[in-house]
């Protein structure tokens, strides 16, 4: 179950779980943070060492590493990253472009661009997760934008969003409890911000298209998004 | 400039307006940072937003970053759809990779098929929030001041002039064109767009697809070498009537290989690419690699 799947049916965290999330913390990863929240542990020196496995926080530890060593030209090292993530990238080009052929070309671009590109990842600048997913989700809609009109990517997003209850969830990229975290952080939402922000994700819309979408004034569409991708990130402690 | 910026830190917390551009002029670049990441802006905007920050107050654009980083990390966070794909494509993607270029040497781009490009306009200034603020690059700055105007733009003007036009003429629109709202295509299958193959010093060419009509150019680099490490390239527009030359945005490896729309060209005489430090700069460091021009 993704969180995605799990905000169209909602489901509550434990009582109390909404005050988890806050701002206050300073995670040097936020997945590491939330499982140490909800298990009321005080927080580790250095959560990069100690992320339990199967966390965000410790699956970017190891995709870092992977990314220095295919930027060496280790081709083992890019089929492990591959084995790692190739469920993210093509289950969200499939969420974006639906049609599977170009979800597949999609995911040989992204890793190819993996591949030539891991040298510049600056692990400053974002984790590989967040990094890896940019590329992949820029890839998706450039794509999905060229081959189809607006019209058709939200009469086939309408379709794909019934369609999505075989979503899994692998131990190598999240955790249970983290998934729960989003749950309960994509539940601060209003209805209105969760789902502009989910058209433009994962329907590849613009603010424009979304604000035709849902009948609403541009302007506020883009408070909708800016305003929900802000609460969500501060309810999951990104730093 | 200093206006905006202090405007922009007095944070107004709604008031967006309807279009990207009233949104920049009225100082809201850093609003803008969310749907920027999550690409809920069409090519042009992005395009405007990124010529915007490449000649914005660091301090403005360090923020605008620093807001996309953590859109970024939040979405891989938060929208974790998972599907197995398809069998062998690993194998498929391992047969396909071109040997590792070492990172110093630039790497000829691998020949893609025009359909498995997308249209992209110059990639974000992501490193910009990077950029060490050293004296080092103080000095550079300055340097490139110094030797710039008069002298720099009478350079670049003579540098149009003198580019060896490979081909003019109308374009044959590729089979691949297949949306007629993208700006990109609008520009190629305009009526009365012509198109100039630039040399790119350094390797490689430059190919500008110019459609007055719409107002607007692609640009398209071919089998140019990636900038150096640290380096990106930036694009400008060069004024008819001699007044600064106006950034467009920049290119990295990754934006090399994609065509990049430039509208707003009607005031413009010709375009111009440069080799500017990450992060881009104000004012172009002469000399261009390229340029081309656009008018007549």
């Amino acid at each position: 179950m993704t969180a995605l799947q799990a905000n169209r049916r909602p489901v509550r965290g434990p009582a109390g779980g909404r005050s988890a999330g806050g701002a206050s913390h300073d995670p040097r990863s936020a997945a590491g943070t939330l499982c140490l929240k909800v298990m009321e542990t005080p927080n580790a020196p250095n959560p990069e060492v100690t992320a339990p496995p199967g966390t965000s926080a410790d699956v970017n530890r190891r995709l870092g590493g992977l990314l220095e060593q295919i930027a060496r030209g280790d081709q083992a090292a890019f089929a492990e990253f591959y084995e790692l993530t190739s469920r993210r990238v093509f289950g969200m080009a499939r969420r974006v472009l639906i049609d599977v052929e170009l979800s597949e070309d999609t995911t040989q671009e992204v890793f190819l661009q993996v591949w030539q590109s891991a040298a510049k990842f600056n692990p400053e600048a974002g984790s590989p997760l967040a990094w890896l997913m940019t590329i992949s989700h820029r890839r998706a809609v450039d794509k999905v934008r060229s081959s189809q009109s607006s019209t058709d990517r939200e009469a086939k997003y309408g379709a794909s969003s019934q369609d999505i209850d075989h979503d899994s969830v692998s131990d190598e990229v999240g955790s249970r409890l983290e998934a729960e975290a989003v749950v309960r952080c994509l539940d601060t939402l209003t209805d209105t911000q969760r789902e502009s922000v989910r058209l433009a994700y994962y329907g590849g819309l613009t603010y424009r298209e979304v604000a035709e979408k849902l009948n609403a004034a541009v302007p506020t569409i883009k408070s909708r998004i800016r305003d929900g991708l802000i609460r969500l990130k501060t309810c999951l402690g990104v730093s | 400039m200093t206006d905006m910026s202090a405007h922009n830190n007095g944070r107004v917390p709604s008031g967006f307006a309807a279009d990207i551009a009233t949104d920049l002029a009225s100082g809201r670049a850093a609003d803008l940072a969310e749907l920027y990441a999550l690409n809920a802006v069409d090519d042009a905007e992005r395009a405007a937003i990124e010529g915007y920050l490449a000649s914005a107050p660091q301090a403005e654009r360090a923020a605008f970053n620093e807001r996309v980083r953590q859109a970024r990390e939040t979405l891989a966070t938060s929208f974790t759809a998972e599907e197995e794909p398809p069998a062998g494509l690993l194998d498929r993607i391992m047969a396909t990779l071109p040997a590792q270029a070492p990172a110093a040497v630039p790497a000829t781009r691998p020949v893609q098929d025009p359909a498995a490009v997308p249209p992209v306009v110059a990639r974000p200034v992501r490193e910009a929030s990077e950029l060490p603020v050293t004296d080092e690059l103080g000095a550079a700055r300055k340097r490139r001041d110094e030797r710039r105007r008069p002298q720099g733009m009478r350079n670049w003007l003579v540098g149009v002039a003198a580019a060896a036009l490979i081909a003019l003429g109308g374009v044959g629109v590729g089979a691949y064109v297949a949306n007629l709202n993208d700006p990109l295509n609008q520009v190629l299958q305009a009526g009365d767009v012509r198109q100039a193959t630039v040399d790119v010093t350094g390797g490689g060419t430059a190919t500008v697809s110019v459609s007055p009509s719409k107002d607007a150019v692609v640009v398209e680099m071919n089998d140019v070498p990636a900038p150096p490490p640290g380096k990106v390239y930036q694009m400008w527009l060069i004024q008819k009537d001699g007044s600064a030359p106006v950034s467009q945005g920049l290119m990295d490896a990754e934006a090399l290989s994609k065509p990049a729309v430039v509208e707003g060209i009607g005031s413009a005489a010709a375009l111009g690419i440069t080799v500017e430090p990450t992060g881009g700069s104000t004012s172009p460091t002469m000399p261009t690699v390229a340029a081309a021009p656009l008018g007549a």
